[in-house]
């Protein structure tokens, strides 16, 4: 991934069982920090639109 | 920048992670708004492309669970 | 309820079916005036309204009847101390549910009646009019109080904030259901409900204002007085009197607490054979419960009935599928509101006007339900008007929902895959409610992925298959055994699996019920009957080592001494039981009058004659349940221990019995027994879980050392033998669930279809769960399941054919490179090759559309780009993922 640009952080995977509901809440807070400490992602956008 | 949310592509498996989501729900957890959920039947419908996609197409982040 | 103002001509309730207007005769002018006003039936477009309509007797010639006429919550105008009738902020529980609810009086705000304040504190007074036969002549428990108390708690803080607080005043915590023992923890620990074992006396108002004072003494015999902004009573259920009347007329017995006698293991027969029982009138009882009932009673009128079935049926007409082969994406919009569900977080007009941009969108609203019959039926019209065909629903959750949805298209004549939902309740406003701005961004975006989604979907066919009409019960405890009964005596082969020597399970093991029936006679009746039977045939000593195929064409291969046969069948109904703890705790296996209450019953089976030699004797509650790593209440072992005492003190009445409990739980009208046990000198002395009793042979006696709560002292109990009620805990069985493919929950019971409305079917299709491999229960419940899940078999068996789901995989042939991944790779052996002999694509792969499950695992595998999901395809993937993150 990291060859094609892409910082590792920006993918996540993860098993949740369907009776897991506070596990799935504690991932999705995980995840969304992790995301949110790399920064919008702005490696695949062309230079364009880097300016907005 | 601030102000700036991240949005997560996030692939969830029907029968697992999407009903750990519904539930989560009727629990009324909250959790950050970031996600954006595409329902899968099943995380083995994962393929590379669409992650590789949905970071071309500007989502801040993927997030796969089945 | 008295809450609010309604006119004369009104709705029951929202979702009421069929909804339609009513007149109040009562108020009505026409009525009251006799003639004057009419205005009604003046502007009615339809001409609907008819003030002629008189009371008409119909004679309806019927093989059985089913009794479910419900309940009416307990009026506590009579407890003068508490003073309902003059204090407005003190309330019935009823009303204080409907001040909560989205469509109540206040849409949910929670005020309190007499000056619309936010109220700061409010208190719940358990067993009012319940567990008494002072104030009222229920000495009945009314099993769902503590339950909907805690709930009520729990969202109110929800409504009201953090700052809410929030005190259940009770005697016992009757947390006896699945899940609810860890609810009730939740409700303590992490929202800081106060819980006050106490039966306040008298509601004082508060001089100057509308306030309401208390006094009561605490659990260290502390008197306090504490202020409130309102007093919910938490109002027990009673039969009304017109229906004690009705039982009269129908010759039918009645309880002493006037609810319908039952024996133990007839659950759902009444005393009038062909007459049967559910719901409340059967005993008071939670909506799971009444649920189980329900598909029980309907197992046994079935049972009697089924030389009568479908000759009376009639057929639904099928709507023709329009076509629309060709024709440019027309698409609907309808955002739910879903009451305040989603309307109170987001923005739903901004969300519904939005859609309106979006391509290909013909036409957007807002419903305050969508799944209301009326708004179904009015979807219905608007799609046939607009020619729309395509559709999305913004609402609740596709796993509950997308059926009805689908059959409002189909209603609609429109193929029923042409149809999108997002999901802006469960993933959106119920879990983003600090945020509404960004929840109402996140439901723009889900629309408008849904909308690029639904754009690209095609009308998909399905498959028709026929089903088996064998069933085959796992378990042959008495769960499975009613089961198997119930459906062969609605004409069904049917197989049990009995991994034991004999049939009976746990049954074998307890000496009497708390209605006095004797076990084993009963048992061996019912195991008897099972083995005559022609149409049900026994494996013993037998497991499932492997099952193939999906519902209605299931082929399991059945092990029995070592021998293999391969069974087919429609259905499978899982009754694999649960089995006593063995603790390691209070010295249990070191001394043999240190037993648990099975050995117990086991001594009162063989009429142990050492059992008249006690002088006094000790159960210990609680033993390995509503610990923090078996957090669930096991339900039976108040009610049996409590029997048990009542058998030794009966065999010697000079004995000295003693119980040792959390919380007494005997539900319903087990309290009976509760009542007669202190009256024939049994001591109750509750002890904490943080403070559990000592237990230490000593010599002759076993010493037993517990904390009164109410004398504040340790006490020293002699005994000459100790019970401890252990835990029910289940015969987990990971493969069976990987082979049905049905869920476990993390204390090992299986996890039902739905808590409410599904609780002896699974979410696997054909697959059906009763017993303790559920939960915990007595015999009477258990039967009623067995019966119950025998039921819900039978609704898919009757049926004799199904159709399989449209989303499933297909290959494209003439792509195929014929590498064989998928054919190795699918778990459902769908994928094949075609033969080498055929016409047309020989040696390509193809998919049985049956076997398909559509989980998408050979699209993903396939290296040729080949196989397509339908439903779920690449491009309609895509299509959300480009939307996904488009600026609004």
């Amino acid at each position: 991934m990291e060859h094609m640009g892409v910082e590792p952080g920006r993918l996540s995977f993860s098993w949740i069982s369907s009776a897991e509901s506070t596990k799935f809440v504690d991932v999705v807070k995980d995840v969304t920090a992790t995301v949110k400490a790399l920064g919008p992602n702005n490696n695949f956008k062309k230079a364009a639109d880097k300016v907005t | 920048m601030s102000d700036w949310e991240p949005k997560i592509a996030s692939f969830l498996c029907n029968w697992c992670s999407y009903g750990a989501a519904d539930l989560a729900g009727v629990g009324r957890m909250e959790y950050p708004p970031n996600i954006r959920v595409i329902r899968i039947p099943c995380a083995g419908r994962m393929s590379p492309k669409f992650f590789l996609a949905a970071l071309t197409q500007g989502a801040d982040g993927v997030w796969v669970s089945g | 309820m008295g809450l609010a103002k309604r006119k004369a001509i009104y709705v029951q309730y929202a979702q009421a079916v069929p909804l339609k207007y009513t007149i109040d005769k009562a108020n009505c002018i026409y009525f009251i005036k006799k003639g004057k006003c009419g205005a009604c039936k003046k502007i009615c477009p339809t001409g609907a309204v008819d003030f002629d309509q008189k009371e008409e007797i119909v004679t309806l010639n019927v093989g059985s009847v089913i009794l479910s006429p419900g309940f009416a919550p307990f009026d506590p105008t009579v407890f003068d101390a508490y003073q309902y009738a003059k204090l407005p902020n003190v309330v019935t529980a009823m009303e204080f549910e409907r001040v909560l609810s989205a469509s109540g009086p206040t849409m949910g705000h929670l005020v309190r009646a007499s000056d619309q304040k936010e109220p700061k504190k409010i208190a719940w007074f358990q067993c009012v009019g319940s567990r008494d036969m002072n104030k009222c002549d229920n000495s009945y428990c009314s099993s769902v109080c503590c339950m909907y108390a805690i709930k009520e708690a729990v969202i109110a803080k929800e409504h009201a904030g953090k700052d809410l607080d929030c005190a259940v005043f009770f005697m016992d915590m009757r947390t006896h259901g699945k899940e609810f023992e860890r609810f009730y923890t939740t409700a303590k620990d992490k929202h800081g409900i106060r819980f006050i074992r106490c039966r306040v006396h008298t509601i004082n108002p508060v001089a100057g204002t509308d306030d309401l004072e208390i006094r009561y003494i605490t659990e260290t015999g502390e008197l306090k007085t504490e202020i409130f902004d309102q007093i919910v009573l938490s109002v027990g259920l009673q039969i009304k009197p017109e229906i004690a009347e009705l039982a009269k007329r129908l010759g039918i017995e009645l309880t002493e607490g006037r609810f319908c006698k039952t024996e133990t293991f007839e659950p759902v027969a009444t005393s009038r054979e062909g007459i049967f029982v559910c719901g409340v009138f059967q005993g008071p009882k939670d909506i799971p419960q009444a649920v189980i009932d329900a598909s029980a009673a309907a197992s046994a009128a079935g049972e009697i009935l089924s030389e009568a079935r479908n000759t009376l049926i009639k057929h639904k007409e099928a709507v023709t599928e329009t076509n629309i082969t060709g024709e440019r994406p027309r698409i609907g919009v309808f955002v739910c509101r879903c009451g305040i569900n989603i309307a109170g977080v987001v923005d739903v007009p901004k969300v519904a006007e939005y859609a309106k941009t979006l391509p290909y969108v013909e036409f957007t609203t807002d419903n305050l339900y969508s799944c209301s019959q009326d708004t179904q039926e009015n979807m219905a019209q608007i799609i046939k008007k607009e020619r729309l065909n395509r559709v999305v629903v913004a609402a609740c959750t596709p796993k509950t929902h997308e059926p009805l949805f689908q059959e409002t298209l189909t209603n609609a004549g429109l193929n029923k895959y042409l149809f999108e939902m997002a999901n802006i309740r469960n993933q959106d406003s119920w879990v983003h409610k600090s945020n509404p701005e960004l929840a109402t961004e996140k439901a723009i975006d889900l629309v408008r992925m849904a909308v690029a989604k639904v754009a690209l979907m095609e009308p998909l066919k399905e498959a028709e298959l026929e089903v088996n009409q064998t069933a085959v019960v796992i378990g042959g405890g008495i769960a499975g055994m009613s089961a198997a009964k119930s459906l062969a005596k609605q004409g069904y082969e049917t197989h049990i699996i009995e991994k034991g020597k004999c049939l009976g399970g746990q049954a074998l093991n307890i000496f009497r019920t708390p209605k006095g029936e004797d076990i084993a006679e009963k048992l061996s009746g019912l195991v008897d009957e099972i083995t005559k039977d022609q149409k049900i045939h026994v494996h013993l000593d037998s497991a499932i080592t492997s099952v193939d195929g999906f519902v209605g064409n299931f082929k399991s291969t059945i092990s029995s001494n070592g021998k293999n046969d391969v069974l087919e069948h429609g259905i499978a109904i899982i009754a694999t039981g649960a089995s006593a703890f063995k603790p390691s705790e209070y010295n249990y296996g070191k001394d043999p009058r240190i037993m648990t209450s099975l050995e117990l019953d086991k001594k009162f089976m063989e009429k142990d004659p050492s059992l008249k030699k006690i002088d006094s004797a000790v159960f210990i509650q609680c033993v390995g349940s509503r610990e923090p790593d078996r957090l669930y209440c096991s339900r039976v072992c108040c009610t049996h221990s409590i029997d048990n005492a009542i058998e030794l003190k009966k065999i010697n009445p000079d004995m000295n019995v003693y119980v040792l409990y959390r919380d007494i739980r005997t539900y319903g009208e087990r309290e009976y027994l509760y009542k007669k046990a202190r009256g024939m000198g049994i001591i109750f002395i509750r002890y904490s879980v943080d403070n559990k009793p000592e237990v230490k042979p000593e010599g002759e006696k076993i010493m037993v050392g517990v904390t009164d709560h109410i004398l504040g002292r340790r006490l020293s109990l002699e005994a000459d033998i100790v019970t401890l009620a252990t835990a029910v805990i289940p015969n987990r069985d990971e493969k069976l669930a990987n082979f049905f493919k049905v869920p476990v929950n993390d204390d090992g019971f299986f996890i039902e279809r739905h808590a409410k409305l599904g609780p002896s079917e699974f979410a696997t299709d054909g697959v059906f769960l009763c017993g303790l491999a559920h939960y915990p229960k007595p015999i009477d419940e258990s039967i009623a399941q067995g019966m119950a899940a025998a039921s819900r078999a039978v609704t898919l068996l009757a049926r004799k054919k199904i159709h399989t789901s449209g989303t499933i995989a297909e290959t494209m042939p003439a792509v195929c490179s014929s590498c064989g991944v998928c054919v190795s790779i699918c778990p459902y052996s769908a994928p094949s090759f075609i033969e080498e002999t055929a016409r047309f694509f020989p040696g390509k792969a193809q998919i049985n559309p049956v076997l398909c499950k559509g989980c998408g695992l050979c699209v993903a595998s396939c290296r040729s780009g080949a196989i397509r999901l339908k439903g779920f395809d690449n491009d309609q993937i895509f299509a959300q993922i480009y939307e996904l993150s488009k600026a609004v």
